[in-house]
């Protein structure tokens, strides 16, 4: 009989070195997380005093217009106004306004291509096509935001201020383009009809869009001379009586619509191809067209998700500094008119913290600024990403009881 | 049997083969977002590649007989639709006071690009369009075609007494005078110094002396000397092989000099050496802890409730802007961290800050802050794809969770890490707001690594590829002069971040090869 | 009886197991023999991967689990606090359903347990990767090219290189729990071609829903439904004369799972 061998303690050292290393990596995470959790307990900290102390800025003054020196009762941002003896001006509606404005036309641009660019990618576009189209939207993604402010503020905003026109013309001669070539290709015979297929229409469509810009371009002068003198900017400005600026809301929501807007396609494809196939292809069995079972059927499953996919773009706007800071003209304004300047936010914290003395009462307001971006973007990632969640339950729960 | 109604609806839905109007102009969103990315690199590549490259010079005679040499740059309509009318970069900063001039395209009596005109790179006044009419040395002059050939010759020689006076103030001179600062007893340094001074003076004195015979378009004469001028070339009459010798050779300067001119001219060097050294800094700091925190979060933690909240959290801080980020950065690191570390350590060159001001160690630590989420999500991803039957193999054959960790899923993840930690540094590469606040510099006079122990400063300030877009652009004094350098710093750090995404795109995509299907949370 | 007499490797005592609260395994008792073959089967859900994963504690890794009873290995409490779960492990080898080999060679594969037990010569991991093949009757098919990727071999030797990865640490049980419910039927006479002539060298134990491969490599055979252990016998008995009605149903397939 085999003597029964022990339990040897040969390996002791192991399992101490095992427990060792728990505990590091224990500590270690909890340390990084809370080191991460901390901004939102520094800027806490860093507004407090602000409210506690007598000298600052009265917290209604931050939100209720004020009376200047002329008795004009004005909303209006005068961080220098801290340092003189007058009544300090710091009023962050200006601000929050300029912010939530550059943040909506990022939006106006970015919602109907994200949301239209998803519906096609899962809809009807090749496979093929569909796999390379996403990363590429990624790397459009990635492009620096100083480079994207560079080319609004300096290129496009100046081009844009001398050709009102053309621009209008352009926005508005993209969509009846691709109509008419949509309705051209009816015509013609079935051959070329098949090669210029929707599946990929969203490469051929390229120098269609590309023309129709240059038709517009050529054609907007025409119009322009016929009902508008030759000149609408002149025109806007004295009829509209609107002030039109090199560096406007239009052309920020632009560039930041180019920068928010793969984020948001992103998240809504991934909702949208979550949706069940055999939803859609039990629609589409009863002779609903694709777009049909889109509209009807996966839209209303996957609403949640691109709730959540506007959300987490809506914060990115929100957030967005550099190109603010580069196409905005930054005039803390309170003009509901797209062709003015705006300041948001974030800009001023970018522009006026540098200059602005440690624990100043300016200093303290910029915090409060970060502070209302930290807990507007962090609430609303979360609400986007509770719902994306309990979505993505919901269809898991779905699927396991088929 | 025919259902009322049905004949119409399938008329309606044939105009559109069946998907209607929407589908199409949802296929325009796609194209529409590729045509504006392709506008945008075409638009980068093309002016910020085609600045280096030698336009033609023409030689202009207008109705009112006024001469000008230059370079068209773009063409307006007049306001009064009348016409139009075209910018000239015209150079000559010294002799006309700008360096562009508009000229009404009717206006133009005679355009023509003689052979004989010359462009020089000048370290001040910038550019000079014009002819060179002779080189006068000291003993000699070269007048007519031996000019050209003078030049030439003279700048090439030129240009080693550069390089050799550079050097000697480089190695010998400067680690001289730090060597005396050091000591107290420096009589013998200081005759060193003298001697050195002297030597580099001679340097000095070799390279005056010679002086060239100038003229503008307008005819006026003057002379410059020659040890101001960097470059010279005669644009008209290269062929398209000594053109693309002379474009490489800009792009290279481009990419290897420092700035002139408050950065509206010169090159980058700096601006990529700052980029390149804090990114790099940033990932030492962001891999290991954000690998740790993964691991803790994916491996060790207990996962409930909590969990998911943190996990949450951690998620929705990639979202918080990252400006926030730089006040955090400004407020903890900079004037927390630092300030402490200036009073403890640093007292005696206080109230100038060391490390309580913005600099490369408080960049890096921020935008490590800024991009954990990025490494954390990432490698989170990569350990939740790893198959349970691999830990358990793993464990079966007597490995601590450890071992499991560290020999089975790690290595498993690392593909995973990796990516998290490229789109990391894409994403910090590209990020200019928080550094305005913790570090970047306009124009930074010395480089964060020297020779001066110990080596990496950093304390110090620096320049940065994103910044400098930023500063050239919007605080030059002439915008128009320096958009061209603007366009190429733009595509420089594109190119830089395009690259960086496809190595994590092609990384992940292998990653998904190898490991089946992505598991989604 | 001779299977009274047999020696015991594994002793289960009143073992009961809870998932979250609900009993997985209720009041096991059973005595696994030294060097022979055991098997488990019954119906899915019946408890027999459970029981096997719990003889070397696969299941601390899952927090809800919660146990009564003990089991002894050779006379030792394998849950006595003083037990390093890796040695455990180590002495109790186990062979998953679907072969798991790590992403690397196939001789780090088989190096891998003997690389965690402390540092070795070159020369003594080689014969060990040498020996522990051979063992597992895949020595032949992979000598020429022990630095090619595990994952390059066919699921069959997948899975023997598996079991020569847990051979190389010389465990003294080997769990096989549905070692061949991946594999084609030629790999899988080759699989249990292997368990009869590793029986000499250790206590193996089986978990199985192929009747027929139960009756074909096991010595004992254990049948369990619902977490309780029904019948538990030598294999012949158990397949001829089943002492219980429930037993005869399942093993003549009149039973639905």
């Amino acid at each position: 009989m085999p003597e029964p061998v022990p339990f040897s303690s040969l390996h002791r050292h192991r399992q101490r070195r095992d427990r060792l290393a728990t505990a590091l990596i224990t500590a270690g995470g909890v340390g990084v997380l809370l080191a991460v959790l901390a901004i939102g307990i520094f800027l806490v900290t860093g507004v407090l005093p602000l409210f506690l102390s007598d000298n600052g800025p009265s917290l209604t003054a931050l939100w209720q217009p004020q009376a200047n020196v002329d008795g004009v009762v004005e909303y209006r941002w005068l961080p220098e106004s801290l340092k003189g003896g007058g009544i300090p001006q710091v009023n962050l509606l200006p601000l929050v306004w300029g912010t939530l404005e550059a943040a909506l036309w990022a939006l106006v641009l970015a919602i109907p291509l994200a949301l239209g660019a998803a519906a096609h990618s899962s809809l009807f576009m090749s496979p093929r096509l569909r796999h390379r189209i996403r990363p590429t939207l990624e790397l459009m993604e990635a492009m620096p935001s100083v480079v994207l402010g560079f080319i609004a503020g300096l290129v496009l905003g100046p081009w844009v201020e001398r050709h009102l026109a053309e621009t209008f013309t352009v926005i508005a001669a993209l969509p009846l383009g691709i109509l008419l070539v949509a309705g051209l290709r009816r015509c013609l015979p079935g051959a070329i009809r098949h090669w210029l297929s929707l599946r990929w229409a969203a490469l051929w469509l390229i120098p269609c869009l590309a023309g129709s810009v240059i038709v517009a371009l050529w054609g907007a002068s025409y119009w322009e001379n016929l009902w508008f003198d030759g000149d609408l900017r002149a025109w806007i400005e004295i009829h509209l009586g609107l002030d039109v600026q090199a560096r406007n809301a239009l052309i920020l929501g632009l560039a930041m619509g180019f920068a928010v807007m793969p984020g948001i396609y992103a998240l809504a494809e991934d909702a949208l191809s979550d949706v069940p196939k055999e939803l859609c292809e039990g629609a589409q069995a009863m002779g609903a067209t694709r777009w049909q079972t889109l509209t009807k059927v996966m839209l209303p499953v996957a609403l949640p998700g691109i709730f959540s996919a506007v959300m987490i773009g809506a914060g990115r706007a929100v957030g967005e500094t550099m190109i603010v800071l580069m196409a905005s003209g930054n005039t803390a304004l309170m003009s509901a008119n797209p062709l003015d300047g705006l300041r948001s936010l974030a800009s001023s914290i970018a522009i006026e913290l540098p200059e602005a003395v440690m624990g100043s009462s300016h200093y303290r307001l910029l915090l409060l600024a970060a502070l209302a971006l930290f807990i507007f973007t962090f609430v609303v990632n979360t609400l986007a990403e509770v719902v994306r969640s309990r979505l993505r339950q919901r269809l898991v729960r779905q699927r396991s009881m088929r | 049997m025919k259902i009322p109604g049905h004949a119409a609806a399938t008329g309606a839905s044939r105009r559109w083969q069946g998907e209607g109007p929407w589908a199409w102009l949802s296929a325009a969103a796609v194209a529409l977002s590729l045509l504006m990315l392709g506008a945008l690199l075409v638009l980068l590549a093309t002016r910020g590649l085609g600045h280096f490259w030698p336009a033609d010079l023409h030689q202009l005679r207008l109705a009112d007989g006024q001469r000008l040499i230059g370079v068209p740059v773009e063409t307006r309509q007049l306001p009064d639709d009348s016409g139009y009318e075209r910018r000239y970069f015209t150079a000559n900063r010294d002799h006309q006071g700008g360096i562009w001039t508009w000229v009404a395209e009717d206006a133009i009596e005679q355009d023509r690009t003689p052979n004989d005109l010359i462009v020089l790179q000048r370290g001040r006044w910038g550019a000079f369009f014009g002819r060179l009419v002779a080189v006068v040395t000291e003993t000699e002059r070269f007048g007519g075609d031996r000019a050209w050939q003078a030049l030439r010759q003279r700048l090439d020689h030129l240009e080693e007494l550069r390089q050799q006076s550079e050097s000697l103030r480089r190695d010998h001179i400067l680690p001289l005078i730090r060597q005396m600062e050091r000591m107290k007893e420096h009589s013998r340094l200081s005759e060193q110094l003298t001697e050195l001074e002297q030597q580099a003076l001679t340097l000095q004195r070799a390279m005056t002396g010679t002086v060239l015979v100038l003229e503008t378009a307008d005819g006026k004469r003057f002379e410059q000397p020659l040890e101001s001028v960097l470059d010279a070339w005669h644009p008209n009459s290269m062929g398209s092989v000594e053109k693309l010798a002379h474009w490489s050779r800009g792009v290279w300067q481009f990419l290897s000099e420092g700035p002139r001119d408050a950065n509206a001219a010169g090159g980058v060097w700096p601006a990529i050496f700052g980029t390149v050294l804090m990114v790099m800094l940033m990932s030492l700091l962001v891999t290991p802890f954000g690998v740790l925190a993964a691991v803790y979060l994916n491996e060790v933690a207990h996962q409930g409730r909590l969990t998911r909240w943190v996990r949450i959290g951690v998620r929705n801080l990639a979202g918080v802007p990252s400006i926030v980020y730089g006040v955090f950065g400004l407020g903890v690191f900079v004037y927390g961290i630092g300030g402490s570390l200036d009073r403890l350590f640093y007292a005696d060159t206080l109230p100038s800050p060391t490390f309580g001001t913005g600099g490369l160690l408080w960049a890096s630590l921020t935008l490590a802050l800024l991009t954990l989420p990025v490494v954390i999500v990432a490698t989170e991803e990569g350990l939740a794809r790893i198959p349970l039957h691999q830990r358990e193999g793993a464990l079966a054959l007597g490995a601590t969770h450890f071992e499991t960790l560290t020999r089975v899923v790690l290595p498993m993840a690392t593909p995973a890490m990796l990516t998290g930690v490229i789109l990391a540094v894409a994403r910090a590469a590209g990020e200019v707001a928080p550094l305005m606040l913790v570090g970047v510099a306009k124009l930074a006079p010395q480089v964060p690594v020297d020779g001066e122990f110990p080596f990496l400063h950093l304390e110090r300030k620096f320049m940065h590829l994103g910044y400098h877009i930023y500063d050239a652009a919007f605080h030059s004094n002439d915008v128009q002069a320096a958009l061209p350098l603007v366009y190429a710093t733009a595509l420089l750090l594109v190119l830089v971040i395009l690259v960086l995404n496809l190595t994590a795109i092609f990384l992940r995509h292998y990653l998904r090869l190898r490991h089946g299907v992505p598991v989604r949370r | 009886m001779e299977f009274a007499r047999e020696k015991a490797s594994l002793d289960i005592q009143g073992l009961t197991l809870s998932y979250a609260g609900k009993p997985a395994l209720k009041d096991l008792t059973l005595r696994i023999p030294r060097n022979k073959v055991t098997a488990f089967i019954g119906p899915s859900g019946c408890g027999k991967s459970t029981l096997l994963r719990s003889l070397n504690r696969l299941h601390d890794l899952n927090e809800d689990v919660t146990r009564e009873g003990s089991i002894h290995l050779e006379g030792h409490d394998i849950h006595d606090p003083r037990v390093s779960v890796a040695e455990l492990r180590r002495r109790v080898g186990m062979v998953f359903q679907a072969p798991n080999p790590f992403p690397m060679s196939i001789y780090e594969n088989v190096a891998f347990g003997l690389r965690l037990q402390g540092r070795m010569s070159k020369r003594r991991i080689d014969d060990v990767v040498e020996w522990a093949l051979k063992s597992a009757a895949l020595w032949d098919e992979v000598k020429g090219r022990l630095r090619a990727s595990a994952w390059s071999l066919s699921g069959g030797q997948q899975q023997r290189l598996v079991i020569a990865r847990t051979l190389a640490v010389e465990p003294e049980v080997l769990l096989l729990d549905e070692p061949a419910s991946a594999l084609d039927p030629i790999s899988t006479l080759k699989i249990e071609e292997l368990i009869r002539t590793l029986k000499p060298h250790l206590t193996l134990v089986l978990v199985t829903h192929n009747m027929q491969q139960a009756a074909r490599v096991s010595d004992y055979t254990a049948y369990l439904h619902n977490g309780e252990l029904v019948e538990y016998g030598p294999t012949d008995t158990l397949f001829t004369h089943p002492r219980l009605r429930r037993t005869e149903n399942y093993i003549t397939g009149r039973m639905v799972g």
